[in-house]
């Protein structure tokens, strides 16, 4: 197995009235989980659908498992859940997972055992019902998801791309999705998904990439990103009414940049150069009681407005960057 | 090969499982066999009326002429009620005698009256006044019973004698007509415009329903973007290709249904008209050669691949129905305008309006079969006829897989036709 299970190297895609990615480069490590994060708009979409050979790109290449990403063979070691989820309506569960199953090379018997497999496994066919037998649209959303999942896994895929996959899913979908992300992880698989939700790939991605307007405005592991940009945050929590006293510092730009409120604490982010103690001094002096003063790393959230911005998120794009 | 061969496979079975398939296809041959049937047997019936017989004959020859013809109009018939009224009219009172037989049409005591005089003994004319007078199968026989009775009044003249004269007038023709192509007789004339005309029907329907059919799911793709997840599996060429032949398969599946059980229900009529209590017809069914048939059925398929081709890039194109119903009307005036020219070609099938519309894709795979059914074509206009359709579904398949694969991935506001074009002219 390569090294790499996606590599793209300087690809551009314009369409006619904007540019949706830009001479972007990244690598997604075999065998890891990556986010691929951004605004709406940023590109994110694009490039999954340039990963998928679904449009092609203007210029560059992107190789998958070291093999061109037209390759005919290719597609049926990928599987992609889309952002926007639907099915045929009035089709047999069973026979939509089988079509989906043969379109990628997993035919006869072999599918129906897989599916079954499936089936059971998200107890979508249990001994009182089977819901296989059901058409799409006798199904709840719940299960539609579920049913898409499947079709989504059923060729045992080596590079799973899953966009936005938390969008629209309920509490325990959204669990059993997680679990599943680990579980492919642990044999072997690259998973790749795009999302604007920072919580969930803080704590599911190995590495990130994070695009805005197109261009890559960082990657890594995503350990080695807080390490890059920590040493600079500080999570301060006070006593009682205590913030009054110190918005004065907090507005103070010579040292510090940005003040996020999360309601138990702030996180704050100092000025380059700015000395933690001397922000500490500061607020004792001013009377307030201080509970909590920490030298944190930056949350993929803090990290992710500091380099993007508002202006990273442009307005009036089709939602499907 | 084996992506292509799923593809097609879902969109078979998927249609052919249908309801709505199996209503259609069930159905249709009675359609079809009555709309061969229901006129046939309306044409039947219109041999003449007893309306003839309750006429009245002014004679003004002084010769007798007024009860021959009433033999003659009777026929073989000896029944008096069958034979109608004779009055013989001096010259002189001719005038008055017709206003008396008018108003006894008027009221209804009689349904017409007929005026014989020396110009009839002449050859020469002869009148009818009624209410029948505008049937045309009443007047035929009215005007054949006539000309016997000059005919017969003549060799009486000459010396012919009663007997003789009767087996030399009586002559019960039974007129039946039939076409005759290069191929030799080819079933009776009534029946070759009638199976032209549904030839022509069928494939108008079927272009109709099944383009819209393939419209209608390629947008259903789109919008419950089932169309992404394929496409990463599957090249939209491809998939395109798959559409358009398991839906094509799915319409030839139904007309070879439709045409053999329609065939075995023609065949059977006897039994079925008796029920119906109409009488037997005895018209030829067109004599169909296996060479014509599989010309009939690649026509479809042309014509088919040709406006479905067109129908599943329009579905690409939009986001609902009813975008969808708009965006398809250029179609749609496509195959209306050709369906406008079925009764013209049916009536002139050799003429140049006929022969131009068989050579154009849009209207060929329409024209070009019913021309084939009501006449002999030759074979290098249908040669030129099938060339010019396959270069057109060429054309229309290059023209929808450029607009399907970028038509299936854009959102939101319907393109304008610019913006369509430029869709054309994108790499992938």
């Amino acid at each position: 197995m390569t090294e790499y299970a996606i590599d793209i190297v300087n690809v551009t895609k314009r369409y006619a009235e904007h540019t949706a990615v830009s001479d972007l480069t990244l690598r997604v490590p075999t065998g890891s989980v990556y986010g691929l994060l951004g605004p709406n708009g940023a590109g994110k979409t694009t490039t999954i659908r340039m990963i998928l050979n679904i449009i092609a790109p203007d210029t560059g290449k992107i190789f998958i498992f070291g093999r061109p990403s037209n390759d005919r063979d290719i597609t049926e070691r990928l599987g992609y859940l889309p952002e926007e989820r639907g099915l045929y309506r009035k089709m047999q569960v069973r026979r939509v997972l089988k079509f989906l199953a043969e379109l990628k090379g997993v035919r006869g018997s072999e599918a129906d055992r897989r599916i079954d497999e499936w089936l059971e496994r998200l107890s979508l066919k249990t001994p009182e019902k089977d819901w296989g037998l059901a058409k799409i649209d006798e199904l709840s959303r719940g299960m539609q998801q579920k049913v898409q999942f499947i079709g989504t896994l059923l060729h045992d895929p080596d590079l799973v791309i899953l966009d936005e996959p938390f969008s629209g899913l309920d509490p325990i979908n959204a669990q059993a999705l997680k679990d599943t992300v680990v579980e492919l992880k642990r044999r072997g698989k690259t998973v790749i998904f795009s999302t604007h939700l920072m919580d969930n790939a803080e704590r599911l991605c190995d590495s990130v990439c994070i695009i805005a307007r197109g261009e890559k405005v960082l990657d890594g592991a995503v350990t080695d990103v807080k390490e890059e940009h920590g040493h600079r945050n500080v999570a301060l929590a006070l006593d009682g009414d205590g913030m009054a006293s110190v918005a004065q510092i907090l507005s103070d730009h010579s040292l510090v940049r940005r003040a996020d409120d999360s309601n138990r604490f702030f996180e704050i982010e100092l000025m380059p150069g700015a000395d933690p103690q001397t922000l500490l001094r500061r607020i004792v002096e001013s009377g307030a009681a201080v509970q909590r003063f920490e030298m944190i790393q930056p949350s993929l959230h803090q990290i992710f407005l500091q380099k993007v911005g508002a202006t990273g998120i442009e307005e009036g794009m089709s939602g499907h960057g | 090969m084996a992506k292509l061969w799923a593809v097609i496979k879902r969109e078979y079975l998927e249609r052919v499982r249908s309801k709505w398939f199996l209503i259609a296809t069930f159905f249709g041959p009675i359609f079809f066999s009555a709309i061969i049937i229901v006129p046939a047997w309306l044409a039947s019936r219109s041999k003449a009326t007893t309306d003839i017989y309750n006429s009245i004959i002014l004679d003004s020859t002084g010769e007798g002429f007024g009860r021959q013809l009433a033999i003659n109009i009777a026929g073989d018939s000896t029944n008096p009620v069958l034979m109608p009224s004779v009055r013989a009219i001096p010259p002189g009172e001719l005038t008055r005698a017709e206003s008396v037989a008018t108003r006894e049409v008027m009221r209804k005591e009689k349904s017409g009256y007929i005026v014989v005089n020396q110009q009839t003994l002449a050859g020469e004319a002869a009148r009818y006044a009624g209410t029948n007078a505008t049937s045309i199968a009443d007047m035929a026989r009215i005007k054949e019973a006539i000309r016997q009775t000059i005919l017969a009044s003549r060799l009486e003249k000459v010396g012919l004698d009663n007997r003789k004269m009767k087996q030399i007038t009586f002559i019960p023709l039974d007129f039946s007509t039939e076409r005759i192509t290069e191929r030799g007789r080819a079933g009776s004339g009534m029946a070759s415009v009638l199976f032209g005309f549904a030839i022509g029907f069928l494939l108008y329907m079927s272009i109709v329903i099944y383009g819209q059919t393939i419209m209608s799911g390629v947008l259903e793709e789109k919008t419950t973007r089932v169309a992404e997840v394929v496409m990463s599996s599957v090249p939209t060429d491809t998939l395109l290709a798959g559409k358009v032949f398991g839906v094509g398969a799915v319409g030839l599946t139904q007309q070879i249904i439709w045409i053999g059980t329609t065939y075995i229900l023609l065949k059977a009529r006897a039994p079925i008209m008796a029920k119906l209590g109409a009488p037997t017809m005895s018209f030829t069914l067109p004599d169909i050669s296996m060479a014509a048939g599989i010309l009939f059925l690649l026509f479809f398929l042309l014509g088919f691949i040709f406006y479905s081709s067109l129908y599943a890039a329009v579905g690409s194109s939009v986001n609902s129905e009813s975008e969808a119903r708009q965006a398809a009307s250029p179609l749609m005036i496509m195959i209306v305008s050709t369906g406008v020219f079925i009764q013209p070609v049916l009536l002139n099938p050799t003429g140049t309006t006929a022969k131009v519309l068989s050579l154009i894709p849009i209207s060929s795979p329409i024209i070009m079969p019913i021309r084939m059914a009501v006449t002999g074509v030759p074979s290098l206009e249908l040669a030129g006829s099938l060339a010019f359709l396959a270069i057109g579904c060429v054309a229309a398949l290059w023209l929808a897989s450029r607009i399907y694969r970028v038509g299936l991935l854009m959102y939101g506001k319907r393109p304008t036709m610019r913006e369509m074009a430029r869709w054309v002219s994108y790499a992938r």
